[in-house]
């Protein structure tokens, strides 16, 4: 799991965007919202990456033609106990086969972060006041889970090694 | 009973250890009450009236002698010497110190327990018929599947952050001995025209301020498919139940609405999931994890078929009155010819239904080493049940129970009656409960009336969350606040779904509400109009769907002397 910090994020959305520039000049390491991508993904060129921020209410079988050319998905989370972006998140690993970055962004608290890993998410921007620290420590509780996840592992039932009948 | 292998060990210690870091940090001050709620919910710790409520699980509610007495120990050495049980068969604690909480969860895990999923907007303690593994009227048995739906449930990733609670119950006998309609899942095990087991799946049963009985959404699921099939139902209501209104967020607002479109969407999803993901099957039951559970449920060696009855009957001929009574009404039939279940009435006189005092519990865990093999069930109606007892030793029990306190042979009857902890330990109530059913037992402590009146569901809760399901009575009693005062709104008809009750529905109000001392005036009057017009062997139920509502509103209505005179 990687956790973003601001100051050493590569990516960003540009600044002075108090008017809806809806055709924004390509950068790279851009990341837009979905409907700027919308408006600029027939002229997007190949060199600069981009990355999109799904609202939690996205289907994101309506993103999947668009999958192989994002090289981040940002999920936000409005409310860290609002848990929608946890099924974005598995839906396109395990339905789209998406390979990139899924970060999860908004109030983003260290105790999500086990949920987040096991759905998927392979980036974390914690909210402002919460620790990196705490929320590595937090990783290290439960090493294995009875449910297969996001992650390729399997449910316990079919891992022939990780338990013996009672 | 299930055995918890080095795995389900490992896991249940690493989930506590797991809360102790979090309740530490809480101490320390760098979780805030706002962020650790929902972390404490998960591991079973409310913040109740007077101190942290602590909700442990007792999955489907089956609890060893061993667990019993770990939890009379627990009663002991940090509550008030109590514990209450649940009509979602859990256990809880009133009185234990926040500061304690980490080491009672290290208590609980030495046995193999824990709060895992007793609250929060999850999915819960699964529930099913106390029954199971013993009932005479099986189909198949539930256990195996409980248990792999328990495991499956226990801290998934992707559905820890629900809209809300979400409650699974499954029966597998005749006798809907689980409400299973009531439950935003409800599994009903049977087998098709080929004579494969599999599941009838109800969805979008609720009570609270909404009593909605489930719908089928699938006649069949086979049983291997029956994990892929819960996922896709959970997932469309985690991407689609409503999050703007807290009481309008379980799964039934959303099946109401939708209707024929959730459906659907259920359909679709589960279609995907097998069709289209990867590792999409991982989660179909492999036959032989289905066998290593269900070899914990087989029955106990030692329990076999008596072939010819050998009660004694010459020691039965000096057994009393409430002998035969108990026999009746606390004794019930069982797979094993020989043998019979038995159920500890936890609803007497002078103790609030359900309640257990740590010298009852060890007790009960005594009971349960000598007479059923060291296993016992919680009910749904809040009393325990010993599954393996035999026949032969039923006049011991009886005697032994009797001393104990547990031998009320109330089962099914007027008293014997469903209560929330009400507004004397609930934060959330509106009004008691306790003294309600105090002054109603008080107020039928003939048995022989009780006995007379016959098969009754009287179900009480404290507010409209309805954990004392009084939706489903056949009379419900709802306590209200109105002005800063206890007051108490009565329904009639309801049905939990079984065979007595008829299908699930939800009682009728009979007006406004009364006040808490017209209550017991207003369950005689009510009870009085059932005997005075009941024909044959009439229980109450049919006699108010023969008559209607009419006579025992008029008989309720005259008992208003408080709503009477504030009107005046």
């Amino acid at each position: 799991m990687q956790f973003t910090r601001t100051q050493h994020d590569l990516w960003h959305t540009r600044a002075g965007e108090d008017g809806p520039d809806a055709h924004p000049q390509p950068y790279d390491h851009a990341l837009l919202t979905l409907e700027r991508w919308h408006a600029v993904r027939d002229t997007w060129p190949t060199h600069f990456a981009a990355g999109v921020i799904l609202s939690n209410t996205v289907d994101v079988a309506s993103l999947a033609p668009d999958l192989p050319r994002l090289s981040l998905i940002a999920l936000q989370f409005p409310k860290w106990t609002d848990g929608r972006a946890y099924t974005q998140a598995r839906l396109l690993r395990q339905r789209h086969g998406y390979a990139g970055e899924i970060r999860a962004i908004g109030d983003v608290v260290v105790d999500m972060v086990p949920l987040l890993q096991r759905c998927g998410f392979s980036a974390v921007k914690l909210r402002a006041d919460q620790r990196i620290e705490s929320a590595q420590q937090a990783l290290g509780f439960i090493g294995a889970h009875y449910q297969g996840d996001a992650r390729g592992r399997l449910p316990v039932f079919r891992q022939s090694s990780q338990r013996q009948a009672a | 009973m299930y055995a918890y292998t080095d795995f389900d060990r490992q896991f249940v210690r690493a989930r506590a250890a797991q809360f102790r870091h979090q309740l530490e940090r809480h101490l320390r001050g760098e979780l805030a009450d706002d962020e650790f709620r929902p972390l404490r919910l998960q591991n079973g710790w409310y913040v109740q009236r007077h101190a942290p409520m602590l909700r442990v699980a007792v999955p489907y509610g089956e609890i060893s002698a061993r667990q019993l007495r770990q939890l009379a120990r627990i009663a002991r050495a940090y509550d008030r010497g109590f514990g209450h049980f649940t009509t979602r068969q859990n256990l809880q604690f009133n009185w234990i110190p926040l500061e304690k909480a980490a080491d009672v969860m290290d208590l609980l895990a030495d046995v193999d327990m824990h709060g895992i999923q007793t609250s929060g907007n999850c999915i819960r303690n699964i529930t099913s018929d106390a029954l199971a593994g013993v009932a005479a009227d099986e189909a198949i048995d539930p256990h195996p599947y409980c248990e792999i739906l328990r495991q499956w449930s226990t801290l998934h990733p992707e559905f820890a952050f629900l809209p809300r609670k979400f409650k699974i119950a499954v029966s597998g006998a005749a006798e809907d001995r689980a409400a299973t309609a009531w439950h935003d899942i409800g599994l009903h095990l049977h087998r098709n025209a080929q004579g494969d087991v599999g599941f009838r799946v109800l969805v979008g049963g609720g009570m609270g301020r909404t009593p909605v009985i489930g719908s089928v959404i699938a006649e069949f699921v086979p049983w291997q498919q029956i994990l892929v099939y819960i996922e896709a139902v959970v997932r469309v209501y985690n991407r689609f139940g409503r999050r703007d209104n807290m009481y309008k967020a379980r799964i039934k607002i959303l099946v109401k609405a939708e209707g024929q479109r959730f459906f659907d969407a259920v359909a679709e999803e589960f279609r995907q999931i097998l069709e289209h993901d990867a590792e999409g099957s991982a989660h179909l039951i492999p036959q032989a994890e289905f066998d290593r559970v269900a070899a914990n449920f087989a029955r106990p060696a030692n329990v076999r078929e008596v072939r010819a009855t050998i009660a004694p009957a010459g020691d039965q001929i000096d057994l009393p009155l409430a002998y035969s009574r108990w026999l009746e009404r606390n004794v019930h039939a069982h797979q094993v010819r020989g043998y019979r279940a038995v159920t500890l009435s936890l609803k007497r006189a002078g103790q609030a239904p359900g309640d257990v005092t740590a010298e009852q519990m060890e007790l009960a865990a005594s009971l349960a080493d000598r007479f059923s093999q060291g296993e016992l069930r919680v009910t749904h109606d809040q009393n325990l049940l010993l599954p393996w007892v035999r026949e032969v030793d039923l006049p011991g029990l009886w005697r032994s129970a009797r001393d104990a306190g547990f031998a009320t042979p109330n089962i099914g009857l007027l008293t014997d009656l469903i209560n929330c902890p009400g507004g004397d330990f609930c934060a959330l109530a509106n009004a008691r409960s306790i003294p309600v059913a105090a002054a109603i037992t008080e107020r039928f402590a003939d048995l022989d009336a009780v006995y007379d009146i016959g098969d009754i569901d009287l179900h009480i809760s404290g507010c409209i969350n309805s954990c004392g399901h009084h939706h489903s009575g056949h009379i419900g009693i709802l306590g209200v606040d109105k002005d800063g005062s206890e007051w108490y709104q009565v329904t009639l008809g309801g049905s939990d779904g079984s065979t007595l009750s008829g299908p699930a529905t939800a009682g009728k109000v009979i007006g406004p509400s009364f006040a808490a001392d017209e209550v017991p005036d207003v369950i005689e009057a009510l009870i009085d109009t059932y005997r005075r017009e009941r024909q044959a062997d009439e229980r109450f139920i049919e006699t108010y769907r023969r008559i209607g509502v009419d006579a025992f509103k008029a008989a309720a209505d005259a008992q208003r002397h408080a709503t009477a005179l504030a009107a005046a």
